[in-house]
This record gives C-alpha cells, sequence and structure tokens, in this order.
C-alpha cells in the first residue's frame, strides 16, 4: 500500500529525514517509535502532505501512485489520514459541519452521493458510541474548549467517519490519562480492518501494549536504525532510546 | 473642485418642504465654507474624497419610470430610487411609517420636528457632509413608533442607485417612542458598473424603555462613493442593537454617533466589513456614555484582500458622573493578501470612577495550520478557506438569528467573501 523509497526530507535547509525506506502492506498495523527530535512527526506531516517541507530525494509510492505531487486534500480523498498530535481548536465551524463537509467533500471525490443531514447525523451515532462521546460534541466547535483526552478521541472520531485506507496517528496517546488511553486504543482496534494500514507514531511502548503492531520500528536520527515484531517495543520500554545510541552514531558517520 | 454652483443648482431643484427652505439654505452655507473633509482631519486621514472633485456631479434627473426589479422583502418595505420613492409595500399606517416629506408636510398634528436635525447635528466630525444631507436631502423615510406597539415585520429602507454620477442624499428619522420595539433594515445598493455618491443621513431616537435593531448594509457598486452617518440617541433603559455590514462600494465610509443620554441604556454595535480589490472602507465609532449604569458592546470584523484597506475607529467616551458604566470593545481583521491593510484604533476616554471598560483589537492572517487541518480532511483549499472566514465574520452575526433575517441575508454575504487566489490551492 505505502512503499517509502530513501526519503530525505529538510525544513529551511536542515536536513530531518536522512534516506527513510519503509513498505507498509494493507491490513498491518506499524509503530514508528524514537526519541525526541528524531523526526516521527516530520515523517508524519510529510505524508498528510503538509507544506514547508523540502524534498530533496526519494519517493512515495501509496496505491500504485506518486503520492508527493498531491495536494492534502487530495491524499485524504485517496484514502490517508492524519490524526495530529496537537488538534486545532477552530472556533465557529461545528464539529458535525467540519465531519460532514469533509465525508462529502471525499464521497463526491470518489463519485458517490453527498449524505444529508439526517442520514449524516445516523451513520455518526454509532462512531460516538464507539469514542464513548455524546452527542453535544457534535455542536460544539471543533476542538474549542475540549480538554486534551477529548481532543484526542475527536481525531479518532474523524478517522471513524471518514474510514482512511491508511491511517497515520502522531503521538495520538500523549498527554492522555490511563482511562482516555483505553477508550482511544479501543476506537483504534475497532477499526483495525484487513483493507486498512494504520501508523502508530509514539514516543511510549504503553499504547503499544493496547494496540499491538505487527511491525516495529526505531527512528533515530533521521533514519530507521532498527526493525522489528512487537517484541522490540518492549526492549525499547526496558532499556530505553540510549541503547541505540552507537548504533544510530555509527549509522550517521558511515552511511 | 466641484463648483460651489453644482450644489446650488441641486438644491434650486428641491422645492418642498417649503418651511425647511431657509434651513436648507443655512445648512448649504455651513457645507460651502467647510468645504469637503480632507486627509488634515484626524477622521479622514486614511479615507480621501479627491476623486469626487474629478466627477461631473449632478443631482438626479427625473426619474425613468422603469420600476427597479426589487428583491424579496420579508417585511415592510419602501423603495427609493435616485432619491426619490418609486414603490412601497406596507400595511403599516401613514402615521408610524411613510416618507419625510409626507411627515413633515402632515403638519404638526402628526410632526414633532423637534427632534430633526438634531441628532445628527450633535458635533461629529467631519459633519461638512452631515449638513450638505441637511441642504440636500430630497426625500427619505420616516418611521415613528408609537408608545408600547411591537412592530410584527422588519421595516426595510432601499435606497438604490441607477443614475451614473448621481449625488444622493437619502435622508432617515426615526422615533422610538417609550417602550416601543421593531426591527429596522436599511439597504444601500446601485446598478452594477456606474458612480455615484451617496450620502445618507439617519437619525434615531430612542425613548424611555424602546428597542430597536437596526441591520445596515452598504452593498452599492463597486465604483461607488458611500459617506453614511447613523446618529443615534437612547433615553432611559432603552435599548439599540446594529449590524453594520459593509458589502460593496468602492470607497465607503460609515460614522455611528451613539450617545446614552438616559440611565441604564444598552448599545450593541456588530460589524462586518469587507475591502477587496482596490476598496476602501471606514467605520467610525463614537459611544458617549453620557449617564449611568449605561452598558456598550462593539465587536465587528474586518476581512481585506487585494489591495483593499479598511479602519475600524472606535472611541468610547464615558462622561463624568456615568458611573457604573461598562463599555467593551473588540476588533479583530484578517489580511489575505500581502498587499491589503486594515488599521485598527480602539480608544478609551474615561471621566467617571467606576467603570469597567476593554479593549481589544488584532490584524493578522489566516491561521495556516488551521487551513492543513481542514485540507487533511478532504476539504479543498478554497471550501477550507471559507469555512474559515464564515466563522470569522459569523462571531459578529448573532443579532442576524435574533431578526429571523439570517436566510434573507447569508447569501448576498457569502457572496462578498473574497475567494481564494488559484495559486494559493496548491501545496
Amino acid at each position: 500500500m505505502l512503499q517509502i523509497r530513501n526519503l530525505h526530507v529538510s525544513v529551511a535547509d536542515k536536513s530531518i529525514l536522512k534516506g527513510i525506506d519503509l513498505t507498509i502492506n494493507a491490513g498491518e498495523v506499524h509503530a514508528i517509535m524514537g526519541p525526541n527530535g528524531s523526526g516521527k512527526s516530520t515523517l508524519a506531516q510529510v505524508l498528510a502532505g503538509r507544506e514547508g517541507y523540502q524534498i530533496s530525494a526519494g519517493s512515495v509510492q501509496y496505491l500504485e501512485r506518486d503520492l508527493l505531487p498531491l495536494t492534502p486534500e487530495e491524499r485524504a480523498r485517496a484514502g490517508i489520514f492524519l490524526a495530529f498530535q496537537y488538534p486545532l481548536e477552530i472556533p465557529g465551524v461545528a464539529n458535525v459541519q467540519l465531519l460532514r463537509t469533509a465525508l462529502n467533500s471525499q464521497r463526491r471525490a470518489r463519485g458517490e452521493a453527498e449524505m444529508d443531514a439526517i442520514d449524516f447525523l445516523e451513520y455518526v451515532k454509532d462512531k460516538l458510541v464507539l469514542l464513548g462521546m455524546d452527542d453535544s460534541f457534535l455542536y460544539r466547535s471543533v476542538n474549542e474548549g475540549f480538554s486534551g483526552g477529548e481532543k484526542k478521541r475527536n481525531e479518532i472520531l474523524q478517522m471513524a467517519v471518514l474510514e482512511p485506507r491508511l491511517a497515520i496517528l502522531d503521538e495520538t496517546d500523549s498527554g492522555l490519562d490511563i482511562d482516555a488511553l483505553h477508550v482511544v486504543a479501543q476506537g483504534v482496534n475497532s477499526l483495525r480492518r484487513p483493507e486498512r494500514a494504520i501508523i502508530l507514531v509514539t514516543h511510549y511502548q504503553r499504547l503499544l501494549n493496547l494496540i499491538v503492531p505487527d511491525q516495529v520500528h526505531v527512528l533515530a536520527g533521521g533514519r530507521i536504525v532498527r526493525s522489528g515484531g512487537s517484541e522490540l517495543a518492549e526492549v525499547l520500554e526496558h532499556k530505553g532510546y540510549a541503547w541505540l545510541g552507537d548504533e544510530a552514531e555509527f549509522m550517521e558517520t558511515h552511511l | 473642485m466641484i463648483t460651489p454652483i453644482a450644489y446650488q443648482e441641486a438644491l434650486s431643484h428641491i422645492d418642498a418642504p417649503s418651511s425647511f427652505a431657509a434651513l436648507r439654505q443655512t445648512a448649504l452655507r455651513k457645507f460651502l465654507q467647510a468645504g469637503l473633509p480632507d486627509s488634515y482631519q484626524e477622521d479622514w486621514r486614511y479615507i480621501s474624497l479627491e476623486h469626487l472633485e474629478r466627477m461631473p456631479l449632478h443631482a438626479p434627473l427625473a426619474p425613468s419610470g422603469v420600476l427597479p426589479a426589487l428583491e424579496d422583502y420579508p417585511g415592510a418595505l419602501l423603495a427609493y430610487q435616485d432619491d426619490r420613492l418609486v414603490w412601497q409595500d406596507t400595511t403599516l399606517p401613514a402615521s408610524v411609517l411613510g416618507t419625510l416629506t409626507d411627515a413633515i408636510g402632515g403638519g404638526a398634528a402628526t410632526w414633532s420636528p423637534s427632534a430633526f436635525g438634531t441628532i445628527a447635528g450633535s458635533g461629529s466630525v467631519g459633519s461638512s457632509l452631515t449638513q450638505l444631507n441637511a441642504a440636500l436631502w430630497r426625500e427619505g423615510a420616516c418611521l415613528r413608533v408609537p408608545a408600547g406597539e411591537r412592530l410584527r415585520q422588519p421595516v426595510f429602507l432601499r435606497f438604490a442607485a441607477a443614475e451614473a454620477d448621481a449625488m444622493l442624499y437619502p435622508r432617515v428619522f426615526i422615533n422610538m417612542a417609550v417602550g416601543s420595539d421593531a426591527i429596522l433594515v436599511e439597504h444601500f445598493l446601485g446598478d452594477p458598473g456606474i458612480e455615484y455618491w451617496q450620502n445618507p443621513v439617519t437619525e434615531i431616537n430612542l425613548e424611555a424603555g424602546a428597542r430597536l435593531t437596526h441591520l445596515r448594509i452598504i452593498e452599492d457598486s463597486n465604483l461607488a462613493t458611500h459617506t453614511g452617518l447613523s446618529a443615534v440617541n437612547l433615553d432611559q433603559d432603552s435599548s439599540y442593537r446594529a449590524l453594520n455590514l459593509k458589502l460593496g462600494g468602492l470607497v465607503a465610509r460609515h460614522q455611528l454617533d451613539l450617545t446614552l443620554t438616559g440611565a441604564g441604556a444598552e448599545a450593541r454595535l456588530d460589524g462586518v466589513f469587507i475591502a477587496d480589490g482596490r476598496c476602501s472602507t471606514e467605520q467610525h465609532l463614537r459611544i458617549v456614555h453620557q449617564a449611568p449604569h449605561g452598558k456598550s458592546r462593539t465587536l465587528y470584523r474586518g476581512l481585506a484582500d487585494g489591495r483593499g484597506r479598511g479602519v475600524f475607529d472606535a472611541r468610547v467616551e464615558v462622561r463624568a458622573h456615568a458611573d457604573g458604566s461598562d463599555a467593551q470593545q473588540s476588533s479583530r481583521n484578517l489580511l489575505l493578501s500581502p498587499h491589503a491593510e486594515i488599521d485598527a484604533k480602539p480608544q478609551l476616554e474615561i471621566y467617571a470612577d467606576d467603570v469597567k471598560c476593554s479593549h481589544g483589537a488584532t490584524v493578522g492572517s489566516l491561521d495556516e495550520d488551521a487551513l492543513f487541518y481542514l485540507r487533511s480532511r478532504g476539504i479543498d483549499g478554497d471550501n477550507a478557506r471559507q469555512l474559515l472566514l464564515q466563522a470569522f465574520i459569523g462571531e459578529a452575526l448573532g443579532l442576524l438569528d435574533d431578526t429571523g433575517l439570517r436566510d434573507w441575508l447569508m447569501p448576498r454575504l457569502l457572496a462578498c467573501i473574497p475567494r481564494s487566489h488559484p495559486k494559493e490551492s496548491r501545496p
């Protein structure tokens, strides 16, 4: 579904990603871990089409097409979804308005009929239950005055409504208490499908106890320095990222 | 410059009402002494009326007799074209709603002109234009809502321009008697593509406990000049709520002079102005708290695109002994192009103790992060931008729900929100 080859990305001439290779197949859940500043969020943003990044080398293929020339909205319509690390507050735009406008933009792009307000409410009802949210969330301004946990749940609600092919969850676990973490994890698990791939970007292993990944990649210094099964996350939890330091440094100097 | 003869010529064509002939002469003399406001006056520092001097301005000629196509107005309607009443659709008695000349001509029995001319006369800077209106108004509207009465439908006053290079001086007088309640909509517009100058004056008097909700919409042609004044007096415990919308015009200026003369009066002044292309627009508000326990709320939202320029200039004065006054101002503005400009100038002058006053003004640009957030959900750049702009100005549109006019107004308002430039919709 997604093939990243030798991806180099810089911001304002500062090199952030220095040759990422990553292949993700439909139905898989991949975790990308790494210390702060390793480039995890940059990778997530680049995949979603955020402006302001220079892609100096490499390629990204998504569903057999070149992803990089696409606008953020074209990527979303092609099934890519990014759950933001810091979801934005948008005063004056009701949550339901964002959800329905987004869904209908995507449906229109796929040549499907738009959903009217009544059908949409019916459609969104079960998704709210899934995330433990009540109707009032629909009529509040997007994320305005939401708690940290509510914002993250709202991101997963958007994911549930938009039903992406490839979901990228950028530190969705950060700032969550244990109860909220369980709700979010449960929501994500219920959205696992054979045709859907999920990338979990996280700093901590605790999310991965709840959403068990097929593969774990460690990003350090702008490169993937190690990949493995879910057991790799446990090793990281015990040893921290420091034990990878030598390896990252080695790659930094010699590759 | 425009020769005095042009104005005197215009005055020579106005005969009614005869009792006003001397007043008109005096007003014209005062205007000619002062001349058009120029940029040496603080209130006219940003906007220029120099172009008026180069236009072959004249009083509108005889009406064409062709009734203009009218929009749907959900209420009582007086429709004017080039300063003449061309259509009316109202079941209100003439003693409540009618033309100004009829009201004045009706004699002392129905008309007590004591307030006429005095509300607008009370000293706004740049009042030479008010004098000019007092000299040259040809026709206007008069709304007098009797004590305790509540009008069930909004009253619409439509002032349209159809003749190129016409100078138009709509005049409106509103008296809300004790405890009365009404919704008023003033709609200024003109044929697309013609140049003209509208210089309207609206005087509003609210007696004790009266309530007026006032929508004022500038939708003049994109070549027109609009210099309007709303002058409002609020007696004890009265309430004035206004939504001032600047959607059209090349040069558009609105002056709002509001005086809280009675204790416990309340004013809520909302506004949205949009300046795109080469438009310039100014909103000048003067709010004077003369009596104790008055409350004023000002909430304006401004958008400027292209080479548009906007000014928000609001001064709240709390006079001595106006204790317990509460005045809040908010002005937020968005620049949508690197060449657009908005100046926000909130000011407070406080001469009383025990007051609650605050003001806030911001000028910024559209939040790129919010734009990316919406686009990452599949909403295209132009629609994402529209959503954000609608939400932004929506903060000032609360009165539309109270008046039931949201459905009537929103299509015209949305049509005026600047669309994005093609290059911006690509990453």
